[in-house]
């Protein structure tokens, strides 16, 4: 089946996270100065300003921070309402966008901030993988 | 002299239709409308207007007014905006640079379905190419609604309320909309979903984005408003009443909402911290308050933000029926983006509210609708735009 929802676009900023993807590899920005892990991807370090950016490995570890239950989308999405969208907190620091795999959308109460989730990867496109969120624990 | 009170609203005025016009309105067309009513509500002539201040259009229409001003700002930060207009337009004024500001708005959220929007401004939000915009377009999140979702939803997990508590407010909101016979939701008659209802109406409503049902929501209608803004010397000779600006703030928290820290915090609590001190003035001062309300989370997390509640407890001012009429805290008097008038942005409508209850303009109607709610001497307006990101406070004050 063909991938029809929206598609990134890489760009030389973000190029080390796709080809990351590809290697089934959470890669994340880290500020070589303040060692701290940034989310999304900067020119420049948010915390200290530093341009001292490496990428690392990340865990591809974290817990829900907060979500909600889409009951309208548009495009390749809307057949898939309803669908759960969610904020994780990664264990590294900071925060990253998803649609959570592994929970029933129409029982939202079962959902629990603070459940620990684990990153898995789905193509898109040719060389384009999508991180996506399964929760694993409580 | 300082800062606060260097300049006043002197007049506030809408276009000739808000809401769903019959023959469908360009942006441009409700900019236009208001800014010439409000020229002959003012005596103010539009040659004298020498600043402008508008989110995204203001080239466009100061060529179409055929004006040449000296200060031109199209700050577009989402429904905020206008707020934080009135924020730079009493800083040029105390400058020294102009004499007097517009401040308008033209929005045809209903017509655009019909006609395409043709401007009326917008969230100044990240491009395709942004990589905040590659990290959250994946993800099928679709509009307002779908952000602000996980706000009410992180709420109530640090607060113990619930998506019921906040129905009270779209119930409480609505109350005044039945007021107000200019509001899309008036009645019965206005829309098939006006009139008053229950907590019961607003869980039951379609689901949008869980927890928040359609009720839980803001409308999408058209307007077009606009305030003008002169120094103390012209305000005073005026026949309209001036309503000071005694305080003034603005700030912002993130841009995307992937860069929200605190999903239960905005920045309105930053915003409206510079304005009580510009003001000298604190919440338990406020008489009025008009909290922008996208959505019901946006007021009830807003009166946290600006001391009217203790954080966890904005919803409370609403099911305790405090904000209601007859309440020690009358909150959107007009009925609120929820259930009077909202274009996609709803800074302006706060403006203009703010100028009824204060001036007494309400009394005898601006556009011929009457509709004091208050004697309220004193109010606070809060516009927040994009996802809960940026925020405009100012400390309103009636002339003595």
């Amino acid at each position: 089946m063909t991938y029809d929802k929206p598609v990134p676009t890489p760009s030389p900023l973000t190029k080390p996270f796709y080809d990351g993807l590809k290697e089934g590899k959470l890669m994340l920005p880290r500020c070589q100065d303040c060692n701290r892990v940034h989310w999304y991807p900067r020119y420049i370090c948010p915390f200290c300003h530093s341009i001292n950016i490496a990428w690392i490995q990340g865990s591809g570890e974290g817990r829900i921070h907060t979500f909600a239950v889409q009951h309208r989308a548009s495009g390749g999405w809307a057949k898939e309402v309803p669908f759960v969208t969610a904020f994780i907190d990664l264990n590294e620091g900071d925060r990253m966008a998803t649609v959570l795999r592994g929970i029933d959308p129409a029982v939202p109460s079962a959902i629990n901030i603070g459940s620990k989730v684990r990153v898995e990867f789905e193509k898109a496109a040719q060389d384009i993988y999508i991180p996506f969120w399964r929760v694993v624990g409580d | 002299m300082g800062l606060s009170k260097s300049a006043a609203i002197v007049g506030a005025a809408e276009s000739n239709e808000i809401g769903y016009p019959e023959v469908p309105k360009t942006s441009l067309e409700l900019h236009i409308e208001a800014i010439k009513n409000v020229s002959i509500q003012t005596g103010i002539p539009i040659s004298a207007i020498d600043g402008i201040f508008s989110a995204g259009m203001s080239s466009e229409i100061a060529e179409h007014l055929g004006i040449h001003p000296k200060y031109i700002d199209t700050t577009s930060v989402g429904g905020c905006s206008f707020e934080i207009h009135v924020h730079h337009a009493l800083l040029a004024i105390f400058a020294g640079v102009i004499d007097v500001a517009l401040v308008t708005h033209g929005q045809n959220g209903w017509s655009a379905r019909r006609i395409g929007h043709g401007g009326g401004g917008g969230y100044g939000g990240a491009g395709i190419t942004s990589p905040s915009v590659q990290m959250t377009i994946p993800y099928g999140f679709s509009g307002a609604p779908s952000h602000y979702s996980h706000v009410m939803v992180r709420h109530n997990h640090l607060y113990g309320s619930t998506p019921e508590d906040f129905a009270n407010v779209a119930v409480v909101t609505r109350d005044w909309a039945t007021l107000n016979p200019r509001a899309v939701m008036f009645s019965e008659e206005t829309h098939e979903f006006g009139g008053k209802i229950t907590t019961e109406t607003v869980n039951n409503a379609p689901m949008i984005s869980w927890p928040l049902t359609m009720l839980h929501c803001c409308l999408v209608t058209d307007h077009g408003g606009a305030v003008l803004i002169a120094r103390p010397e012209i305000a005073k000779s005026l026949n309209t009443k001036p309503v000071w600006i005694a305080g003034a703030g603005e700030n912002m928290s993130h841009s995307n909402m992937l860069e929200m820290g605190d999903f239960a915090a905005t920045s309105a609590f930053a915003s409206s911290k510079t304005a009580y001190e510009m003001a000298g003035l604190g919440p338990a001062d406020m008489e009025l308050a008009l909290l922008y309300d996208s959505f019901t989370i946006t007021p009830a997390l807003t009166a946290e933000m600006v001391g009217l509640a203790p954080r966890g407890e904005g919803h409370l001012l609403w099911k305790e029926g405090h904000a209601a009429k007859g309440g020690r805290l009358p909150i959107n008097t007009n009925g609120g983006g929820l259930s009077f008038n909202h274009s996609g942005m709803y800074g302006m409508q706060l403006l203009i509210e703010a100028y009824r209850q204060l001036s007494g303009t309400a009394e005898d109607g601006v556009n011929g609708i009457a509709g004091k709610q208050t004697n309220a001497a004193t109010c606070i307006v809060n516009g927040t735009g994009g996802s809960l990101s940026t925020t405009g406070t100012l400390i309103l004050v009636a002339d003595d």
